[in-house]
C-alpha cells in the first residue's frame, strides 16, 4: 500500500527534512504548526499546514487524539513522527494504525520490545549482547537503593522509558544517591510520563558508539554502518561522525553485527539505533535502542549516499530493503554539528532572543538542515537546537577542515548559538585526531575557552557597530553611499 | 560621541563617532566600508576583514571570523545604574522559565551554596543557590509560576556583621 498523504507529527528541521522527501517521492505533506511556533521553514514547504492547540505549546505534539485527528481530517493516510515527542511511544504507533493509517516507524510491539531501556536490556543479555552491570527498580521498589549501591560506584541513574539525556544522573558516593533517585524520578515523569528508574554501572569516559539498522517487515534486517557521538554535554550529543575515529575494524565489525543480531532477534521492523558505549580498553557494552530516525541520521547519508527517511517510508509501506547487506557502501568521512542556543562559554545556558540575521553556510560537501528562519523568536517553549550542520569529505581531516569554515560562514545573530565553541572543539589537537570519548568537553575545559579579542577586532566591531547604528551623538552623518568612495582596496 | 561597551568582556567602554567616511575608535581612525545591508569590510594592518552586523533597539549583533557577539551602546549617564540594586543577595534568572520546586522556605537562615529552589527552561533543570550567608526574605514565584528572563527569583538579605541587631 503506497503512502499518498503524510502528517508530519513534528516541527523545525525534522519536519523540513521529512517533508522534503516525501514531495520528492511524490506524497503530498501535512506538517501542524502552534500560534507560539508559527513561521517554521517546514510550514513554507509543506503542501498544507495546520493548526494545533497546547498549553504549553509543547503538550500540542504530545496529543496522541489530537494529532490524529488532525492528520485524519487532513486525509492523510500516514503519520512519520520524526524524532522526540511521540516517536518512541508504543501507544501511538498503535493509535495510529487502529485509525487506519500507517506509522512511519515500528510497529507498537517492536517498541514496547526495544524502546523501553529494561525490556531491551534484558533483550540484548539473553541474545549474548554485552550489557552493564545493573539494577531495576521495578523487580523490588524497597531495596532499589541497596540493589544500586552494590552494583558499585560510579553509578548512573536513569528513566527507564527516557533519552536524550533527560532525567540521568552520575553517582559517585552513597551520600547522593538519595537526591538523584528523586531528582531522576521527577524528571522522568516530567517528560516521559513514566517515573520507574534504572541504575547502572557507570563506565567513565567511554566512546559513545551506535549503529544505524534498518528492518522489514519481510524478515531483512541490515546495518548502515556506525556513528560515534562522544562529544556530549549533559548527555546530549553535540558533534557526531562517522566513520568512528581509531575504532579498528575489527571491533567495528563486532559492534555492528551485535546490533544486527539484536535487531533481527527483535524482529525489527524501520530505522533504529542500537546505542552503545565503548570502555577505554575496547569492551562494547549495549546501552539502549532507539526505535526511530535519529537527529545524527544525516551523516550516515552522506557517506552512504541514501535517504534513510526514504527507506522508512518504503518500509512502512510494505516495500523489501532497498539494498542487500553487501550492497551498503561507504564512501569518506562524514561530521555534523548541532547548533544550539545556548551560551557554551557560560555553562551551555540556553539562550532565547530572536534571530535577525540569518546566513546558511554553503559550498561542496555542505549541509545544513535548518530549522528557523530569519525573524523567528526564540522562546524556551521548545528543544534549543535550531539546525544541524553536517558535512562531507574524502576523508577525516577534510571534513573536519570543511566544518570549521562552514561554522565560521554560519550566521544568527540576535540570539546567542553554539557555533563558535563548535568550531573550537573542531580545531582542538584532541578532536584532531580522534581522542573523542564522552569526557572530552569536562577534560578540556579550559582549552575550549575563547581567546580574547584583540584591541585591534574590538575596535574593528566597535567601528562597524557606530557605522551600523544611527547614531544620534555623531558628528557629521554620512550616507553609506559617500563612504563607499572613498574605499582603496 | 558615543560608548560602546562589547558583552561578556571586562575591558572598558569604548568612544566612538563618525569622522567623514571612516570611524574613530579611541582616538584610532578606522576604515568600514558597507558590503551590504548588513556586513560591512574593515580595514586592518594585516587584511581586511567581515563582520556582520544587524542593529536591535540599542544594540548591535556582530559577528567577526564567525564568533557572535553583542556590542551595546551605552548612555554615560545611565551607566551603574542598579549595580548597588542586587548587592549580592538577588538571584536573578538566567533565562526565561517555570518554578518546579522550592528547596527552603522564606524566612529560613541559608549559607552560601544552600541550594533554594528548582526552575526549568527548555527542558533542563538547574538549582538556584543562595549567593551568600544569610536569611531567606523571598521567593517571589510559586511552584509551576512562568518568569522571564532576568526575574528576581530569589532574596536573600545578608547577615548583619557580628550578629549586631538591624
Amino acid at each position: 500500500m503506497s503512502i499518498r498523504k503524510l502528517f508530519i507529527a513534528n516541527r523545525a528541521e525534522i519536519a523540513l527534512r521529512i517533508v522534503r522527501t516525501a514531495q520528492r517521492m511524490g506524497i503530498t505533506t501535512v506538517v501542524p504548526w502552534h500560534a507560539r511556533d508559527r513561521f517554521g521553514p517546514a510550514l513554507q514547504v509543506a503542501n498544507e499546514t495546520v493548526e494545533l492547540m497546547g498549553d504549553p505549546p509543547v503538550s500540542a505534539w504530545l496529543n496522541p487524539e489530537a494529532l490524529i485527528k488532525a492528520a485524519l481530517d487532513a486525509g492523510c493516510d500516514a503519520i512519520h513522527p520524526g524524532y522526540g515527542f511521540l516517536s518512541e511511544n508504543a501507544e501511538f504507533s498503535r493509535a495510529v494504525t487502529n485509525a487506519g493509517m500507517i506509522f512511519v516507524g515500528p510497529p507498537a510491539d517492536v517498541i514496547e520490545r526495544m524502546g523501553d531501556k529494561i525490556t531491551a536490556r534484558n533483550f540484548a543479555a539473553q541474545h549474548g549482547v554485552p550489557v552493564t552491570p545493573s539494577a531495576e527498580e521495578e523487580s523490588d521498589p524497597t531495596t532499589f537503593a541497596e540493589r544500586a549501591v552494590s552494583i558499585g560506584f560510579p553509578l548512573l541513574i536513569k528513566g527507564t522509558a527516557g533519552g536524550g539525556g533527560k532525567g540521568m544522573h552520575i553517582v559517585r558516593e552513597a551520600s547522593n544517591l538519595a537526591q538523584a533517585i528523586a531528582s531522576s524520578r521527577a524528571e522522568s515523569q516530567r517528560y516521559f510520563g513514566d517515573g520507574r528508574l534504572l541504575a547502572e554501572r557507570f563506565v567513565e569516559k567511554p566512546r559513545h558508539i551506535e549503529v544505524q539498522v534498518f528492518g522489514d517487515i519481510h524478515g531483512h534486517v541490515i546495518h548502515l554502518g556506525e556513528r560515534e557521538c562522544s562529544i556530549q554535554r549533559r548527555f546530549q550529543k553535540l558533534i557526531e561522525e562517522t566513520p568512528a575515529p581509531m575504532l579498528s575494524a575489527d571491533l567495528r565489525e563486532r559492534i555492528c553485527q551485535a546490533a544486527v543480531t539484536l535487531a533481527s532477534a527483535a524482529g525489527y521492523v524501520n530505522a533504529g539505533t542500537v546505542e552503545c558505549i565503548v570502555s577505554q580498553t575496547g569492551e562494547f557494552y549495549f546501552l539502549e535502542m532507539n526505535t526511530r530516525l535519529q537527529v545524527e541520521h544525516p551523516v550516515t547519508e552522506m557517506v552512504t549516499g541514501l535517504d534513510l527517511v526514504e527507506w522508512q517510508i518504503r518500509v512502512a509501506q510494505g516495500d523489501v530493503l532497498p539494498l542487500l547487506q553487501e550492497q551498503v557502501q561507504w564512501q569518506g568521512s562524514a561530521i555534523e554539528c548541532r547548533i544550539l542556543a545556548e551560551d557554551a562559554d557560560a555553562g551551555f545556558v540556553p539562550d532565547t532572543g530572536k534571530v535577525l540575521l540569518l546566513q546558511e553556510p554553503q559550498g561542496p560537501g555542505v549541509r545544513f538542515d535548518n530549522g528557523v528562519m530569519q525573524g523567528a523568536s526564540i522562546g524556551a517553549d521548545f528543544d534549543s537546537m535550531l539546525a544541524k550542520l553536517i558535512v562531507h569529505g574524502a576523508n577525516r581531516d577534510l571534513a573536519i577542515s570543511r566544518m570549521r569554515q562552514a561554522l565560521q560562514e554560519t550566521v544568527m545573530l540576535g540570539v546567542t548559538v553554539n557555533s563558535h565553541f563548535l568550531g573550537r572543539v573542531l580545531a582542538h589537537p584532541e578532536f584532531q585526531v580522534g581522542k573523542t570519548d564522552t569526557d572530552f568537553l569536562e577534560r578540556n575545559k579550559e582549552s575550549l575557552k575563547p581567546i580574547p579579542l584583540t584591541d585591534e577586532d574590538r575596535r574593528a566591531l566597535v567601528a562597524v557597530a557606530c557605522a551600523a547604528s544611527r547614531d544620534p551623538y555623531s558628528t557629521t552623518v554620512q550616507d553609506p553611499h559617500l563612504s563607499m568612495g572613498a574605499w582603496r582596496n | 560621541m558615543a560608548t560602546f561597551s562589547i558583552h561578556g568582556s571586562d575591558e572598558p567602554v569604548h568612544q566612538a563617532r563618525k569622522h567623514s567616511a571612516d570611524i574613530l575608535v579611541d582616538d584610532k581612525l578606522i576604515s568600514v566600508l558597507p558590503i551590504s545591508l548588513q556586513s560591512f569590510s574593515v580595514k586592518q594592518s594585516q587584511h581586511p576583514i567581515k563582520i556582520y552586523a544587524v542593529v536591535h533597539g540599542d544594540s548591535v549583533y556582530v559577528q567577526l571570523h564567525g564568533r557572535a557577539t553583542r556590542i551595546d551602546r551605552v548612555d554615560p549617564t545611565r551607566a551603574n545604574a542598579g549595580a548597588n540594586l542586587n548587592g549580592g543577595g538577588i538571584s536573578l534568572a538566567p533565562m526565561p522559565g517555570v518554578v518546579v520546586s522550592w528547596l527552603a522556605l522564606p524566612g529560613s537562615l541559608v549559607k552560601t551554596g544552600t541550594p533554594l529552589l528548582v526552575i526549568e527552561s527548555m527542558k533542563l533543570q538547574m538549582t538556584i543557590e543562595a549567593t551568600l550567608d544569610g536569611m531567606l526574605e523571598e521567593l517571589p514565584f510559586a511552584e509551576g509560576q512562568t518568569f522571564q528572563r532576568g526575574a528576581s527569583l530569589a532574596r536573600v538579605c545578608p547577615d548583619s556583621p557580628n550578629g549586631a541587631a538591624v
